[in-house]
């Protein structure tokens, strides 16, 4: 049971951070910026690159989550802020192409091959009968952190007040004097931070492949849908649920049930779980688990 | 302290909904501006607060040319005050929390200050503080709107029917605020209207749009003593000070 817990975790809190990002910068621009997933592994890739180059690790993930977080606001004012002018639907559709195109970025600087950090590898520790190793524990404190500063910005930080002001009604944020583009650019800073540790936290637990960010994309859209989009801590529940259904499917033994010693179901329906899930809970409340500071009017 | 010169605006590839304006208005005056419905009004004031850029022609503040500020620079810079028509509160936020945006710039006692002021003046949003503006009325939502503009004191008050949604007394009430803060503060506002008998008894001056041009400007008090614009615009004539033969005979 403390094994299903903490594995949960370790899954959760990477989904959470750019589920998070996802939703907060969706209350501000009304679209979901589906790159964002892409920036999660541009975090990973930059990240093992500085280490490659010579940077103890924490270094080089701090350098490359400030890269990021600055190439999303670059690629927000060049690309998407104009793409709204025409629509939310233009819009969308641009952050596809664009993470097409990452995508091919990163099969020809990484390499179709997964890689991985250079960590050294310690006995995992043993916390109430559950294992979890020195990297693993790390990762998703520091990822936790990032969670809570997070939150604590939205809700005790003059930021927050104009982001949540602004994500309202942004015609009249403007009239009380806020700077709704500045505002909206912060945001999307914090997000590609946020999905740069994301992503550097999932290949420090497994491997930084170029499909990182792509496989992330469904788990991610449903938890921040689940959460109901445009409501930040919303998604980072999104993000448990979510979590719960994919380590339930791989790591639970249900072969009890069945009369059979040992039942696992493969891997790779981790995902259909999570959309399952999904389609079950909007059928019965269609905006999600939260009403969002966005639909709510 | 504000000027607008010929100024042209309409919204994207569409015509000139404003053709070629001319308005002042100076501090310690309340300026209306009224007129049938789509003729431009709101199209006006938001092209003075800066949502909607000028084609042609310029809007000065305080003597210089901000055409092509910002809103939010406006509000900061010239102490501009905007009350939209529509959506006029943060409907997620509580009561209190949108009366306190409006203050984000002021140092923490002076906001308190204002704050308790605004609340001892509108008992009506007092009750109400942690409310979510969204369950509000639309009588009380009009007044947190002005109480959100009035907190910060501005300058230059922009308000886009204020009187819009409320009952007579509370509307008598807003007029008679608006024009204790012109005489106690001299804050320059301009004010759309469709109350046009009201809005004239309270304002200095007048401008009456019509079709994108300003049609008739005065003084109040001439507009509304000038049989031709009661014909035209008010509607004919006043209320009757009598009550209705009906009314008298239902009380
Ligand atoms: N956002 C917009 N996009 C396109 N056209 C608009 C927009 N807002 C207003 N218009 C058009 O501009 C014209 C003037 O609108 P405006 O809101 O200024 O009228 P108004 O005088 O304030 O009317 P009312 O008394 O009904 O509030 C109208 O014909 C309207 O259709
Ligand atoms: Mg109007």
């Amino acid at each position: 049971m403390v094994q299903f817990v903490v594995d949960v975790l370790i899954r959760a809190v990477d989904l959470a951070l750019i589920a998070i990002g996802l939703s907060s910068v969706y209350s501000l621009i009304r679209f979901p910026n589906v790159a964002l997933v892409q920036y999660a592994t541009t975090g990973a890739l930059l990240a093992l690159c500085l280490q490659m180059a010579g940077l103890p690790l924490v270094v080089a993930a701090i350098a490359a989550c400030a890269l990021v977080g600055i190439i999303a606001v670059v690629l927000n004012v060049i690309v998407f802020e104009r793409l709204l002018r025409a629509g939310s639907a233009i819009a969308m559709i641009g952050s596809l192409a664009l993470s097409m195109m990452f995508s091919a970025i990163f099969l020809v600087t990484a390499g179709p091959r997964p890689k991985r950090f250079e960590l050294e590898i310690n006995p995992p520790l043993r916390f109430l009968g559950a294992r979890l190793t020195e990297h693993q524990l790390m990762s998703v404190g520091i990822s936790a952190l990032a969670i809570i500063v997070f939150a604590l910005i939205l809700f005790r930080t003059d930021l927050g007040r104009c982001m949540r002001a602004t994500a309202t009604n942004s015609v009249l944020a403007s009239a009380t004097g806020i700077d709704t583009r500045k505002v909206t650019n912060t945001v999307v800073f914090l997000s590609g931070v946020m999905a740069a540790l994301g992503g550097i936290g999932l290949s420090v637990k497994g491997e930084m492949s170029a499909q990182l960010g792509l496989d992330m994309l469904l788990p991610v859209f449903a938890a921040a849908i689940l959460g109901g989009l445009g409501n930040a801590l919303g998604a980072a529940v999104g993000a448990v649920v979510i979590a719960a259904a994919e380590t339930m499917v791989t790591n639970v033994n249900f072969g009890p049930l069945f009369g059979a010693s040992v039942l696992f179901i493969p891997a790779a329906y981790a995902t259909a779980a999570s959309f399952l899930l999904l389609v079950v809970v909007l059928l019965i409340k269609p905006y999600g688990l939260f009403v969002s500071e966005v639909k709510r009017v | 302290m504000i000027r607008v010169n010929n100024v042209r605006a309409g919204y994207g590839d569409g015509p000139d909904i404003l053709q070629g304006i001319d308005l002042t208005a100076s501090g310690g005056e309340i300026v209306t501006i009224l007129g049938p419905n789509g003729c431009g009004k709101s199209t006006l004031l938001k092209c003075i607060a800066g949502f909607v850029r000028p084609r042609g022609g310029a809007v000065e503040m305080e003597g210089r040319d901000v055409s092509a500020v910002a809103v939010h620079d406006k509000v900061k810079h010239h102490r501009m005050g905007f009350v939209p028509q529509t959506d006029n509160v943060f409907s997620t936020l509580t009561v209190a929390d949108n009366v306190l945006l409006g203050a984000r710039h002021l140092p923490v006692p002076e906001r308190n200050e204002r704050y308790a002021e605004l609340m001892a003046q509108y008992p009506s949003l007092a009750s109400k503080q942690e409310r979510k503006a969204s369950a509000l009325s639309g009588g009380e939502r009009q007044i947190l709107s002005l109480a959100r503009a009035l907190i910060s004191t501005p300058k230059v008050l922009l308000l886009d029917e204020p009187s819009a949604g409320l009952s007579p007394l509370m509307m008598h009430e807003v007029f008679a605020a608006i024009a204790a803060i012109r005489d106690r503060t001299g804050m320059c506002i301009v004010m759309v209207e469709q109350n046009a008998f009201e809005a004239l008894s309270v304002a200095d001056r007048a401008y009456v749009l019509s079709l994108g041009k300003v049609a008739i400007e005065g003084r109040a008090a001439d507009l509304l003593a000038d049989p031709a614009m009661r014909h035209l615009y008010l509607g004919g004539e006043p209320p009757p000070a009598e009550p209705h033969p009906r009314l008298a005979a239902v009380s």
